[in-house]
């Protein structure tokens, strides 16, 4: 092995997990080399802290500066970083924090993350080709139950089951620059709601959507037409009529909102 | 002034909408690469416009041209796309390495400056070069440890590597200041022991002085000791393309401005008196 590959290997590997100094440090120097090398230690983990509390603002101000940083420096303990752009890092923490979650703060802490996380995946996500409701108008009718879309690149859902996103609007009117926690409003467990969130130009926006649309935006999304989607309604038990007026309604709102291209 | 593009500032976020609406005496941007390889929306809309009306330099921090990992092609691709968007002017990154194993550690870690680390850096900046069909600039890191192995000087290294590769230097000033001061060498013989035509552009910002070393921080004004050897380069290398850094507690747009007329006047006063 060529011995720079084992230098940084052994460097890199004393960033991370500490231990024993790498022997390929000049030690004839003052300060010590143990205390040198303590800059690169720390400059990782406060670099990586700061990607995330620039990623998880809601999050960091909800949770007050110290316990923010006590919890990342957890999660980055655990999840190295594997990519080129420090704005990457962290997608991982909404789910170790479910994962370590035993109350209802925890739990509405892990959906604000999840929610913070898909917010910021709109705002730099690829600008899109929306399909707008007039694009539809030359379709013939015999051609609308084969019409099939796919989700613009700023598209994500969620559901939450807490008040995970009060909680965010309360922390973006807030002035969380003192670094204190922000204890209001508590957490609590809600019923399910889904989140659709969407990026039509520069700002991110996002709103709730009632469970059956929702599920329906869901399956046109995993790609099912639009005919089958009218059909499945009307074997629910609507008369079709009622159920193609439904869909096409749904329809023209997510189109409306720029949420979909037609494939 | 060889290509020079004058005095430029680091393009930051907090600073799009003012950059736009107020045409500030600033004569070219330096931006950072990583922040836009990203789809879409904000980021790139503000590079666009940002571009329209200034010329930019792409620089990164995560090529890792020193890493004995191998080279992250879909990075340098996406670096390429990113070019063919926005045209800079030259593309630079860091003499560094900054993970291997596939981690990234956000950081510019030195190298040892030795025959092997340049016989491994050679091909690579070649290989690079080729990809993004440019010169590629390097800029000399801030370092607070050395290795045992080191047998060359950080500038013969430097310069070993432009003549094996053609690559230019990105000088940064500071960082000279910095390390000089962590490692006992003499900052000017460093500045004195480049090749002049190597030197493509300058870096400059503040610093943190602990008494026993220094840490580069980048969130702070030039010191007066690093105008100093700012002056003392622009004699060796002459109008070189400078910038100015800031990274953290950023200050508003025209203290920037300011700070970046600072240099401008130590570059006329050096330079005319060099005449």
């Amino acid at each position: 092995m060529m011995r720079l590959a084992e230098l940084e290997q052994a460097v890199q590997a004393h960033v991370l997990a500490g231990g024993p100094l790498p022997a390929v440090l000049e030690r004839a120097v003052a300060p010590p080399a143990s205390e040198r090398f303590t800059i690169y230690v720390e400059a990782y983990r406060l670099r990586l802290v700061e990607a995330l509390a620039t990623q998880y603002p809601a999050l960091a101000a909800r949770a007050g500066r110290e316990a923010f940083a006590a919890a990342a420096q957890a999660f980055i303990a655990d999840t190295p970083s594997v990519h080129r752009s420090i704005r990457d890092y962290g997608a991982e923490l909404p789910a170790h924090l479910a994962a370590a979650a035993t109350d209802v703060e925890a739990a509405m802490r892990a959906e604000l993350a999840a929610f913070e996380w898909r917010l910021a995946a709109a705002f730099d996500a690829a600008p899109s080709a929306a399909t707008a409701p007039g694009d539809l108008a030359g379709v013939a009718p015999q051609e609308w139950p084969e019409l099939r879309f796919r989700a613009v690149p700023s598209l994500a859902r969620l559901a939450t089951h807490t008040n995970a996103v009060a909680v965010w609007r309360a922390a973006k009117a807030a002035d969380a620059a003192d670094g204190a926690p922000l204890d209001a409003p508590a957490a609590a467990r809600i019923g399910r709601i889904d989140w659709l969130i969407l990026r039509p130009e520069l700002d991110s926006e996002f709103r709730s959507l009632p469970g059956d649309e929702a599920a329906a935006l869901d399956a046109l999304l995993a790609g099912e037409s639009f005919g089958s989607l009218c059909a499945r309604l009307a074997e629910a038990g609507e008369e079709p009529a009622a159920a193609a007026a439904r869909a096409a309604g749904w329809l023209k709102g997510w189109l409306l909102a720029g949420a979909l291209e037609r494939v | 002034m060889r290509d020079g593009l004058g005095f430029g500032l680091g393009l930051r976020p907090v600073h799009y909408q003012d950059v736009l609406d107020g045409a500030p005496a600033v004569d070219w941007f330096e931006v950072i690469t990583e922040n836009y390889l990203v789809g879409g929306g904000r980021p790139l809309y503000f590079l666009d416009a940002v571009r329209e009306r200034y010329p930019v330099v792409m620089h990164g921090v995560s090529l890792s041209i020193g890493s004995t990992a191998p080279l992250d092609l879909d990075y340098i691709g996406r670096v390429r796309a990113l070019a063919a968007r926005c045209e800079p002017e030259w593309i630079s990154d860091h003499l560094c390495w900054t993970g291997v194993g596939g981690t990234n550690l956000h950081d510019l870690m030195p190298l040892p400056y030795t025959e092997e680390a340049l016989a491994h850096l050679a091909p690579r900046v070649a290989r690079v070069q080729d990809l993004l069909k440019r010169v590629l600039v390097l800029e000399n890191v801030s370092s607070y440890v050395s290795y045992t192995s080191s047998a060359l000087s950080e500038w013969e290294f430097l310069t070993e590597l432009t003549r094996r590769t053609g690559c230019r230097l990105l000088l940064d000033v500071n960082n000279v200041y910095v390390s000089s001061r962590n490692h006992g060498f003499d900052a000017r013989a460093f500045l004195d022991g480049l090749p002049v035509e190597a030197v493509q552009q300058f870096h400059l910002a503040g610093h943190l002085d602990l008494g026993t070393h220094v840490i580069d921080t980048h969130d702070a004004p030039v010191r007066e000791e690093v105008w100093d050897l700012y002056a003392h380069a622009l004699k060796r290398y002459g109008p070189v393309s400078t910038l100015l850094e800031r990274d953290d507690k950023i200050p508003p747009l025209a203290e920037l401005v300011a700070e970046l007329d600072q240099a401008r006047a130590v570059a006329r006063q050096t330079l005319s008196a060099a005449a």
